[in-house]
């Protein structure tokens, strides 16, 4: 006689082999880099490889690169993360309105993001060139300089353009999540508020913002991990130059790993961009999750 | 009409046959004895009709070539070496010999067939970059020197005869020509940060004798050598109180370096011999006859000194086809019918620089090399080029990093030439340590 399989049973039969390729393809990975991270292990000395604990991690607490390039993601984080919410809260309420060529318009929006950063980074590379840069000859007309400026040879210069570059590139994502965000609003809320004589800002501030604080903290954790993650544009805009003026975690966490080969220190590296994540977004959801939950 | 079912002996010979294709990846070298070669793809296709003509000359030895994409192929070949299942020949950079011995992909050739001939025959700089504690790795493929490149007309233009042979003539050149209206900044380097090496900032170091490493990698920048701390502040004056090097150096790497020399935008750079050819190319630059070739500028202007590359064909040291391997390696790098017969192809072809120094006194070479540079000065910078020792070290990518940043700390004024000095000093003592 056959034996029955229970629902739960069955479940667990049907999502196996689902689970087995996230195992071996997700979990194990992950859980293999952080083995990794617990040993001295450069493949340019492998004679030399061994374990050694938690000393990768500790060994960064003294290591002014490393630091240096924390500050430096900080940085750009708060630049590039502040810029994108502003800018995409901005665009997501015009697009949100009805226009003639909203459409088109909507679709545009969309092409940034459709390109992968390493062509991001030659797009804007070639923009602000110094000899040949279209910014440079819009600016020149407009005006503005008197003479081509090499924008990335200053070290303010090189992270504002390249935070701006990385802007560019990430903002459609926020535009889309907060323009999805916006059409869940009931007009109602806005009629009501307009009976009760709120101004344009009053309604922004006590109907908009506050219905759409979910998405936003799904575009900051997002945006946030984005940006400390940030490498391909970085790296061909500036190479994380000038000196070390953009060279981020995640820059020297590549270089460390694929230059040097020092896997056994780039594993550790890329385990501190994680739990940097992980914080950043488990405070994002503590300010803002409970906030942005409500009755209808 | 039956349907295929999956039984379970079916699923059970699927699962072994994973492992078996698994294994299907292990171990160097074919078991049909073909000689498994592997390059970066510069000319793939020529490296192609090369190794056909090597086969049909030799029908005992199969040739497999894998090119690979040149910015991956450090990290692919060291991969392929990891997983133990690397080529039994390939192309190695002098900045990789170091590691890829102490890791034990190679071997060295000490002693085999062709190779003393090949040493006895080339230039100091190759044949030392190709040498590992004592021990031959590799064959050339080939190699360049870095000179200084000008365009001899934006210097007539402003009236200048002969090109600088010191530092300070080359400022004051420069100067010269911005006061003519010509140039705002008429010197660029190709100073963006980049995996490669800054061959500008060790072709000025070599060029006035100066050498940053001592025999045993000691650093000698800080105090033992003087020529590093002079040149550190000839750079930083040049680009902060006579402004002639140009700001957008930061941005340049070399093939966009070589669009503006060849577009006109400036009078000098330190670039390779090999570039001359495509600058004076007419059918790609405008300033095609007009770039010339001179040696590198030196403190003292009577010096002469620069850095070379090489780039050589290696053999993997856990080879099963080494005789075979070794038969195509000089067929490659070293002679056939008493010529450098590879080197040659490659020289009349693309114009790749050669480390045989007969090559330099051969008549169809310099008169293939008089169409784009002066033969003379070609082979007097192959003469007094250096290979750098700092190769060796296991550390030297993280030193080379830190030399490219602090480069572009001084070329801003963020740093002192003093303090370039120390800090570089410092971080090569602290990264000898780290890798002991």
């Amino acid at each position: 006689m056959q034996r029955q399989w229970s629902d739960t049973s069955r479940a667990y039969a049907m999502n196996a082999p689902a689970m087995a390729a996230i195992l071996l393809l997700v979990a194990y990975p992950i859980g293999y880099s952080f083995w990794v991270s617990l040993h001295r292990d450069n493949l340019a000395q492998p004679a030399l490889r061994r374990f050694i604990g938690l000393d990768n991690y500790l060994g960064l607490l003294s290591d002014p690169a490393f630091l240096t390039s924390l500050g430096v993601s900080a940085l750009f984080v708060l630049l590039v993360v502040g810029v994108t919410v502003v800018l995409g809260l901005a665009l997501a309420l015009v697009l949100n309105e009805t226009f003639l060529g909203r459409g088109v318009l909507r679709s545009l929006v969309l092409l940034p993001w459709a390109m992968p950063g390493v062509v991001n980074g030659l797009m804007w590379r070639t923009v602000f060139d110094a000899k040949t840069g279209a910014l440079n000859g819009v600016l020149l007309q407009l005006g503005l300089i008197d003479s081509y400026q090499a924008f990335l040879a200053s070290t303010t210069g090189a992270f504002v353009f390249t935070a701006m570059a990385q802007v560019w590139n990430t903002l459609p994502f926020a535009v889309i999540l907060l323009l999805a965000g916006l059409t869940t609003i009931p007009n109602e809320l806005y009629d009501a508020a307009t009976v009760d004589r709120a101004g344009l800002l009053q309604r922004f501030r006590e109907v908009t913002l506050p219905w759409l604080l979910h998405p936003l903290l799904i575009v900051l954790i997002l945006e946030t991990m984005n940006a400390f993650r940030a490498f391909d544009t970085i790296y061909v805009l500036t190479g994380g130059g000038p000196g070390d003026a953009t060279a981020t975690v995640a820059l020297l966490t590549v270089q460390r790993v694929l230059t040097y080969t020092d896997v056994g220190l780039g594993s550790a590296y890329a385990w501190v961009i994680t739990l940097i994540t992980l914080v950043v977004s488990i405070a994002y959801v503590g300010l803002l999750y409970r906030r942005g939950s409500f009755e209808v | 009409m039956t349907r295929h079912q999956i039984t379970r002996r079916t699923l059970l010979s699927a699962a072994a046959a994973v492992p078996l294709l698994a294994a299907c990846g292990r171990g160097g070298g074919s078991s049909d004895g073909t000689v498994r070669f592997e390059g970066w793809d510069y000319e793939s296709q020529l490296v192609q009709q090369n190794l056909d003509g090597f086969m049909a000359k030799n029908p005992d030895v199969k040739v497999a070539y894998t090119p690979i994409t040149s910015a991956q192929y450090v990290r692919k070949v060291v991969a392929e070496f990891t997983g133990k299942n690397g080529p039994d020949a390939l192309y190695v950079y002098d900045d990789s010999l170091a590691t890829w011995v102490e890791s034990g992909y190679l071997q060295p050739l000490d002693g085999l067939p062709g190779v003393d001939e090949v040493y006895n025959g080339i230039y100091a700089a190759n044949a030392q970059a190709m040498t590992y504690k004592d021990k031959r790795y590799g064959l050339p493929y080939y190699t360049d020197s870095t000179g200084l490149i000008y365009n001899a007309a934006i210097l007539e233009r402003a009236g200048i005869k002969a090109p600088p042979k010191s530092l300070d003539e080359l400022e004051a050149q420069s100067i010269t020509i911005r006061a003519a209206g010509l140039i705002q900044y008429p010197i660029a380097f190709a100073a963006q940060l980049q995996d490669t090496w800054a061959s500008w900032l060790w072709a000025l170091m070599y060029g006035s004798g100066g050498s940053m490493f001592a025999d045993d990698l000691t650093p000698t920048l800080a105090g033992a050598d003087p020529v590093p701390l002079a040149v550190y502040e000839w750079i930083h004056k040049a680009a902060t109180v006579s402004k002639i090097i140009d700001p957008a150096s930061l941005q340049l790497t070399p093939v966009p370096l070589d669009n503006a020399m060849m577009a006109g935008q400036y009078a000098f750079n330190l670039g390779s011999r090999y570039a001359l050819r495509v600058y004076n190319d007419p059918a790609k630059s405008k300033a095609a006859g007009a770039m010339k070739l001179a040696q590198v500028p030196s403190l003292d202007g009577a010096v002469h000194g620069t850095v070379a590359n090489t780039r050589m064909y290696g053999l993997a040291a856990e080879t099963q086809v080494k005789d075979k391997a070794m038969v195509l390696l000089n067929f490659l790098g070293g002679h056939t019918d008493g010529q450098p017969q590879t080197a040659r192809f490659w020289f009349l072809q693309r114009g790749l620089g050669f480390t045989f120094k007969d090559m330099a006194k051969d008549k169809e070479i310099t008169d293939a090399l008089a169409k784009w540079v002066d033969p003379a000065t070609y082979a007097a910078l192959a003469d007094v080029a250096k290979a750098r020792n700092i190769v060796q070290a296991p550390w030297y990518a993280e030193f080379e990093a830190a030399l490219q940043k602090t480069s572009q700390q001084i070329l801003t004024d963020q740093i002192t030439p003093q303090a370039t000095t120390t800090t570089l000093a410092d971080t090569a003592t602290t990264l000898k340590k780290k890798y002991s």
